[in-house]
């Protein structure tokens, strides 16, 4: 009990300490304090009014800190002050504003120090403010001041040479003389950024008008618009002109620049439509990258994936997120593509983007959600993802790998149950031994096959060939004129043979006598003559017609004169007549070429 | 004589060399085979179809293999890609019956079926010499026959019996061996120009022009058949122009079917 009790004490002095404090530390933590100058150009001599504000929920304040100021001149050290009190949602804040005036002394660029305050006991200093001082007889010789309208309209972009995709803020500025107030302006609508998709702004607040000297005259300029405008191509892209409609006034007094924008209507007031100058922007492309990983952002993101669960069972959906946070052209971002294992059911991602167009920049996050479903049960990996974006300010490609991710799928019990035994496939798989075939990846043409081209052409061949030999018997058969022809050699050699064989027995001159009938036989044959009742003088006769060499005749001549002869010869012999045969056999070979 | 032995040395290390690595190869996958069969019957589909894809990347097939990994995609529900192996199976004479009653039972788990337009006469002539005899054969029959019919028609030039049957025989053979042979090469250009491809994806719209902005076909949805017409589809490299099954032409992206 004891020991419960003082457990408990200690907490409850802890929580009394916590909630004593944390008031005071809310409000130490909303207390702010803001340097203003009612003009950021301003002539050399002119007077400037320095307002100090200091708002919050505080107790103590100080009377602000100067510092040494360069170039300007203090006026007094005792400012005036104003205070405020407000009460909204149960919070009260007190505000508090020192009013200074200073005096330019030398005209150059300069910044005005931070003025440090004491507010419960704590330091707070200002930002610098940047001013620009500009000497008045200058500024009066150097503009023309007959040319400049007393109000126009301006486009003023934040880069006039982004990449593709890139955010450029884009404000429509409204400049107006002194003299002149401003009651209130509508755009016209169907302004087009061809070549660029856009995105209005969010300002909170009501514009707020700033002095500025253009070509030596005073102006007031005010940002009634913000876009951003993100370039979808590279090359010369033409912003065109803004037009907006202002109600404007003369005003009779124009000495507190911040009373004549919106400051109510006057007897004076006309409607004029203004429309800015259009603005040429020279988009380059981005810098070479792999296709596979870009998402197509440029801008500065922070890339991420997350899985709903590691664990799930068959047929539950897992959800994984990809999700870009940054600034930047976050709904031209697409989805990374995702390697995913097989047995995974994968339905339509979901996108989600959101926007914040505060702050004059497009900022926030898309998702995409992925549902899968496992169709069976096992350990699953997502591998890991390598993604890319431009970074416009660093100028280069930005790779994040996202994580793999793993999960794995149990069996689902009711489904088991529910599929029972009918959903079976009535195929079991094929165990043991299997006949395997290698396949070629390219089948052959037909006309490759080293049988096809000899299959075609060998049955040509002897197509050809016997017709050949066909036509060739015919002809032995029905002319025989050509019949003769073709036999004569035979028949001319079977006599020669048949001559030496008889005249090795002894009957030389019958052997001479078959030696005549040779080669009348052979000429008559090749010459298609007649075969009988011709003289020895008609075959020569009919060799000279031939035009044959005059040797061959003449040997002719001299076997068939020795054969007619012979008769007459006491004693010739078989080797005499065997000559004869050799040069009949000659003489038959060479008339068989020219015949 | 050494120098006789030489080419026959080379001849047999040539033969056995080449003999020894057909031989390595379907022990290899073999082994493979039964590593893969253990995984496919503990339950472990996605090893096991790893293991069977390796072995159908080494173009080292049979059809066993495929009626298993046709289980396996079914078991992992993805029944498009099933069918696709079923089918793939059904080309294969050991394992066609089975691959039939594979086929019957995913058809049947389809969502959606889809109405088939009868095929005409001479496609189903030219599917069935394509898948049963093959464009090769078709052209080997047609070169024997045109010989022999060639080789009678010159005997009746020279045989004295029965000239005129031997001319007409010839001359019958050679008409139809020429036939036979325009047939092959009809029947490889068919083969090479049409593919049957099976859808593996839910859902896809068949487009009129390969463009994701062109008007609707029709819708297809997992298991469809199609009709893939290569040379429309060779200026597109992620389309396939298809002929649907109820004899709608429309184009496809690549990645959503599976050629067979």
């Amino acid at each position: 009990m004891r020991k419960i009790g003082k457990a408990f004490y200690t907490v409850g002095f802890v929580l009394v300490f916590v909630l004593l404090g944390s008031p005071f530390s809310w409000a130490q933590s909303n207390v702010s304090v803001e340097a203003s100058l009612s003009q950021t150009t301003i002539y050399t001599g002119e007077r400037v009014s320095l307002s100090i504000e200091i708002s919050g929920n505080f107790n103590n304040v100080s009377r602000p800190e100067l510092p040494q100021f360069e170039n300007f001149r203090l006026l007094s050290d005792n400012p005036s002050t104003s205070r405020s009190y407000s009460y909204v949602n149960g919070q009260s804040t007190v505000s508090y504003t020192y009013s200074y005036y200073l005096i330019a002394q030398k005209k150059g660029e300069y910044q005005l120090p931070p003025v440090s305050v004491s507010i419960d006991g704590e330091t707070y200093a200002t930002d610098s403010i940047p001013v620009n001082v500009i000497d008045q007889d200058d500024s009066a010789t150097s503009g023309d001041s007959s040319g400049q309208p007393d109000i126009f309209l301006k486009l003023e972009v934040s880069d006039k040479k982004p990449v593709t995709g890139q955010q450029v803020i884009t404000d429509v500025i409204l400049y107006f003389r002194d003299g002149l107030e401003v009651n209130s302006y509508q755009p016209v609508p169907g302004w087009k950024a061809e070549g660029f998709w856009k995105e209005e702004l969010e300002n909170t607040g009501r514009p707020r008008a700033e002095s500025t000297v253009l070509n030596g005259i005073r102006y007031r300029k005010a940002r009634l618009l913000q876009f951003s405008l993100f370039p979808t191509k590279s090359g010369e892209l033409e912003i065109s002109p803004y037009k907006i409609v202002v109600a404007v006034r003369s005003a009779r007094s124009g000495n507190d620049p911040f009373s004549s924008f919106f400051s109510g209507f006057g007897s004076n007031q006309r409607e004029v439509e203004l429309s800015s100058d259009p603005i040429t922007v020279d988009v380059q492309p981005l810098s070479p990258t792999d296709d596979a990983t870009y998402i197509g952002a440029v801008g500065n993101f922070d890339i991420s994936r997350s899985i709903s669960t590691n664990n799930a069972l068959v047929g539950e959906s897992i959800e994984i997120k990809t999700r870009v946070r940054g600034s930047g052209n976050i709904p031209l971002i697409s989805k990374p593509s995702y390697d995913l294992p097989e047995g995974l059911e994968i339905y339509e991602p979901q996108e989600n983007t959101r926007l914040n167009r505060r702050n004059s920049t497009i900022s926030g996050s898309k998702s995409f959600t992925d549902v899968i479903i496992a169709r069976s049960p096992g350990n699953y990996t997502i591998p890991a993802k390598t993604v890319s974006y431009f970074n416009p300010s660093r100028a280069q490609h930005i790779t994040t790998t996202l994580e793999p991710l793993t999960f794995s799928i149990d069996e689902n019990p009711e489904a088991i149950a529910a599929s029972g035994n009918s959903g079976e496939i009535p195929v079991s798989p094929i165990t043991g031994l299997a006949s395997w075939i290698v396949i070629s990846p390219n089948p052959a043409d037909l006309l490759e096959i080293w049988w096809f081209w000899p299959g075609l052409i060998i049955p040509l061949l002897i197509v050809g060939f016997a017709y050949w030999r066909k036509s060739y018997a015919e002809k032995m058969q029905t002319d025989t004129a050509f019949a003769r022809s073709v036999k004569a050699s035979d028949k001319a050699q079977q006599r020669l043979k048949k001559a030496i064989e008889i005249s090795e027995q002894g009957d030389i001159k019958q052997a001479y006598n078959l030696l005549q009938k040779a080669i009348t036989g052979f000429i008559s044959d090749r010459l298609n003559m007649p075969e009988a009742g011709l003289s020895n003088q008609d075959y020569i006769e009919a060799l000279k017609e031939q035009d044959i060499e005059e040797n061959l005749v003449k040997n002719v001549r001299m076997l068939l004169e020795k054969c007619a002869t012979i008769s007459y010869a006491p004693n010739t012999t078989h080797a005499y007549l065997k000559s004869h045969v050799g040069l009949a056999e000659s003489t038959l070979e060479k008339l068989q070429k020219v015949l | 004589m050494p120098t006789n032995r030489i080419p026959k040395i080379f001849l047999f290390l040539f033969l056995f060399g080449g003999l020894a690595s057909l031989s390595f190869a379907q022990q290899n996958a073999q082994a493979l085979f039964d590593d893969a069969n253990e995984m496919l019957q503990e339950g472990n589909y996605q090893q096991a179809l790893s293991l069977y894809q390796k072995l159908e990347g080494q173009n080292t097939v049979s059809g066993a293999l495929f009626i298993n990994m046709g289980i396996s995609y079914q078991h992992i529900d993805s029944l498009g890609i099933a069918k696709y192996y079923f089918l793939k199976a059904s080309q294969f004479e050991e394992t066609e019956q089975q691959a039939q009653k594979a086929l019957e039972f995913v058809e049947s788990r389809f969502s959606r079926q889809s109405a088939v337009l009868p095929k005409l006469p001479w496609d189903i002539a030219t599917d069935w010499l394509q898948e049963h005899i093959g464009a090769k054969n078709i052209l080997l029959i047609g070169i024997i026959t045109l010989n022999v019919g060639v080789l009678i028609f010159i005997a009746h030039w020279f045989v004295q019996a029965y000239p005129n049957v031997l001319r007409i025989a010839g001359l019958s053979l050679i008409g139809a061996a020429l036939l036979i042979i325009a047939s092959s090469f009809y029947t490889q250009y068919i083969s090479e120009r049409y593919s049957k491809a099976v859808m593996v994806t839910e859902k896809v719209s068949v487009l009129e022009e390969p463009t994701e902005e062109a008007s609707i076909v029709s819708r297809a949805y997992e298991g469809y058949t199609f009709t893939v017409d290569h040379r429309q589809s060779k200026s597109e490299q992620e389309w396939a122009y298809v002929r649907m099954s109820n004899g709608l032409y429309g184009w496809i992206p690549n990645s959503e079917i599976l050629i067979l």
